[in-house]
């Protein structure tokens, strides 16, 4: 078969021994960062793109490194989640109620246990669903013009927004001004200089690692400068093991909530977090009185674990197919492979087999290596909690500045740095979602130059973007899900609809 | 609705919407010349002011309650902060990067609370060991210092 053919390809990609200790250094490092709080995987994958450009890796060998990264900070962020009831990411956050009650209870060791099987399976079903639905997408979307393609973005702006964020308008918001920043800078096709207010650094448009690592790290630190940072804490850790009985017990649960984790990852704008959340919500009324959870129920750490993991691989699907990353993270893999010459969407299977089949391959191993290192290595990485936060933050910072610096050799994106640093905090706290602007800003431009194509071939008439059936699909899939949430509200309570709607 | 509580996405709204009309404008003041497709630098920044300031009206119209701002206290805080990364941008080419790295760890961990001293120490020990781990290990430059006759 193909794809058996394909993947083995794939293994002698993921199995050399460079990309072997890539992929091992991306789960390390991704640990790392899903353990302490106060550096998400956005930030984390933004502060690791520039070392993939000075190590002067192949697009394979980055991209590698990068997803090892993100799937490992999917896995560390529930350690602090069950020892110190702190969420290390966002998508740990309901993996404390359970979690941290079972810890309470002397079972962090059964916690710990569950969330690295769970996340195990998770990933490994999620790998082996991308590998069998990633090529057959991809042969559709190769019929793909530029008309569909900018049907295709609106429709993945159009969930982003819906999805992302309490507030559909806050999220529109952020999006188009992500859009707008795509636009500083050169004209790609007549060359004029747009909205650079004739300061020439702006000329070759703002760097998404320099926006990034802005947006995401830099108000971090301000949001913790203002929480203080949590104080340092010393867990036990005991003993990490799980019963055969506790394993089976959970099982259903871990494949159901895979399954709902790699559905919601696929869909752009939803992600690991809310993958998290709707898998407990479902498992709590699914279980009903059989459960109890919020009391220290192990299923209710098995949920929320496995759908995270799941949801990171479903993410791969639109990124890898489509080229439409469907996550803050995502975008910065989208941003970081285009800047080392390969173009993600539906041509990369044919084009860049090494690239696809590499990464697919190298989530298998990275998942065994998660495992591994995990569950034996989970005291040592609890040991670096104790690690001040006055020391801990600003050595994060001057890291970060490297990676900013580093883009072009040119201090001046070290104050477009510091600007989005304080946007990102003032996005935070009115509640703006801050991903979206970073996929507008990675897509804006092949959004303009699809729609400049689409106008090029119709002779600038406007129909021809809703002339064939698949555009007109995604045009009104694009307007339901704007206007779906707004009108069923109507209709349904609003509690109701915040867990049935996702 | 027009509860007081509600003034700050208001205000957002305005300014967005202010944001989206100055866009806009801009746009509409690009000097063209031989076009090489129909449709030309403008319209792509015209779809985009029209969206935003729609959806500026809709926050505007449809405001979340306002949120708890952080205390007056830290505002001198936050303006260290970003004072000082402002500073660092005009400052690493001239000092270099130990120098100043060292002086913004230093500010930065006294701000989370530890002795200048620790900070100070803590900084320029880990300056230096990334410093040359960059420079010497990965080869990516950094400014070594203007000031101190070392180039770049």
């Amino acid at each position: 078969m193909d794809i058996l053919q394909a993947l083995a390809n794939g293994f002698e990609v993921a199995l050399q021994p460079v990309n072997l200790l890539l992929v091992f250094v991306g789960c390390l490092v991704g640990t790392l960062i899903g353990v302490l709080p106060g550096i998400g995987p956005i930030s984390g994958v933004a502060l690791l793109v520039p070392l993939t450009f000075a190590l002067k890796l192949t697009p394979e060998s980055a991209i590698i490194l990068l997803a090892g990264i993100y799937y490992g900070a999917m896995y560390g962020g529930s350690t602090t989640s069950i020892l110190l009831n702190i969420p290390g990411e966002t998508s740990s956050v309901v993996t404390t109620l359970d979690g941290n009650q079972m810890a309470r209870q002397g079972r962090a060791g059964a916690a710990l246990a569950i969330s690295a099987w769970g996340s195990f399976i998770a990933g490994t079903l999620s790998v082996l669903a991308l590998m069998l639905l990633g090529p057959l997408l991809a042969q559709w979307a190769i019929r793909f013009g530029p008309a569909e393609y900018f049907a295709l973005m609106v429709f993945g702006f159009s969930t982003l927004s819906a999805l992302a964020g309490k507030n559909m308008a806050k999220a529109l918001l952020a999006t188009l001004f992500g859009l707008l920043l795509s636009t500083v800078g050169q004209d790609p096709q007549s060359g004029m200089s747009r909205f650079t207010f004739g300061l020439l650094q702006l000329e070759d448009g703002m760097d998404f690692l320099v926006v990034a690592i802005g947006l995401f790290a830099v108000s971090e630190v301000l949001m913790i400068l203002q929480d203080k940072a949590p104080p340092a804490v010393q867990a036990t850790v005991g003993r990490v093991y799980l019963s055969l009985k506790e394993f089976t017990f959970s099982l259903l649960t871990i494949l159901r909530s895979s399954i709902l984790g790699f559905v919601i990852g696929v869909l752009p704008g939803a992600g690991a977090s809310i993958a998290s959340f709707v898998a407990y919500t479902v498992e709590k009324r699914l279980l009903g009185s059989r459960a109890r959870f919020g009391q220290g129920d192990i299923r209710g750490v098995a949920a929320p674990e496995s759908a995270n993991n799941a949801a990171a691989g479903g993410a791969m699907i639109p990124l890898l197919t489509l080229g439409l990353p469907g996550s803050g993270t995502t975008a910065i893999m989208l941003g970081a492979l285009v800047s080392l010459g390969v173009t993600p969407g539906p041509q990369m299977f044919q084009q860049h087999p090494n690239v696809v089949w590499g990464l697919i391959a190298s989530m298998y191993v990275g998942n065994a290596m998660l495992l591994l290192l995990n569950l034996p290595l989970v005291g040592l990485f609890v040991r670096l909690l104790a690690v001040p936060s006055w020391f801990l933050i600003p050595a994060v910072l001057a890291v970060s500045f490297i990676g900013v610096y580093a883009v072009n050799n040119n201090p001046f994106d070290l104050l477009l740095m510091t600007v989005f640093g304080l946007v990102g905090y003032v996005m935070r706290r009115l509640d703006f979602p801050l991903a979206p602007v970073l996929l507008g800003l990675v897509l804006g431009y092949l959004m303009e130059v699809n729609l400049r194509r689409a106008m090029a071939i119709s002779n600038g008439d406007v129909g021809f973007l809703f002339s064939s059936p698949i555009a007109i699909v995604l045009w009104v899939l694009a307007g339901l899900s704007l206007f779906a949430p707004t009108l069923l509200s109507r209709f349904v309570k609003r509690g109701a609809l915040g867990d049935d709607e996702i | 609705m027009s509860n007081p509580t509600h003034r700050t996405d208001r205000i957002v709204g305005v300014l967005l919407l202010l944001l989206s009309i100055a866009y806009g404008w801009t746009a509409s003041r690009f000097e063209v010349g031989m076009l090489s497709d129909p449709v030309g630098p403008k319209p792509f920044p015209y779809l985009i002011a029209i969206c935003t300031a729609v959806a500026s009206l809709w926050l505007i119209l449809r405001p979340d309650p306002d949120p708890q701002w952080p205390p007056v206290s830290f505002w001198l805080p936050l303006g260290l902060v970003l004072g000082s990364l402002v500073a660092y941008a005009y400052l690493l080419v001239p000092l270099g990067f130990i120098v100043v790295t060292t002086l913004e760890m230093a500010l930065l961990a006294v701000l989370f609370g530890a002795r200048w001293w620790q900070g100070l120490a803590a900084g320029l020990a880990f300056s230096l060991v990334v410093y040359f781990l960059f420079t010497a290990g990965l080869n990516v430059p950094l400014p070594a210092g203007k000031i101190w006759g070392l180039g770049r």
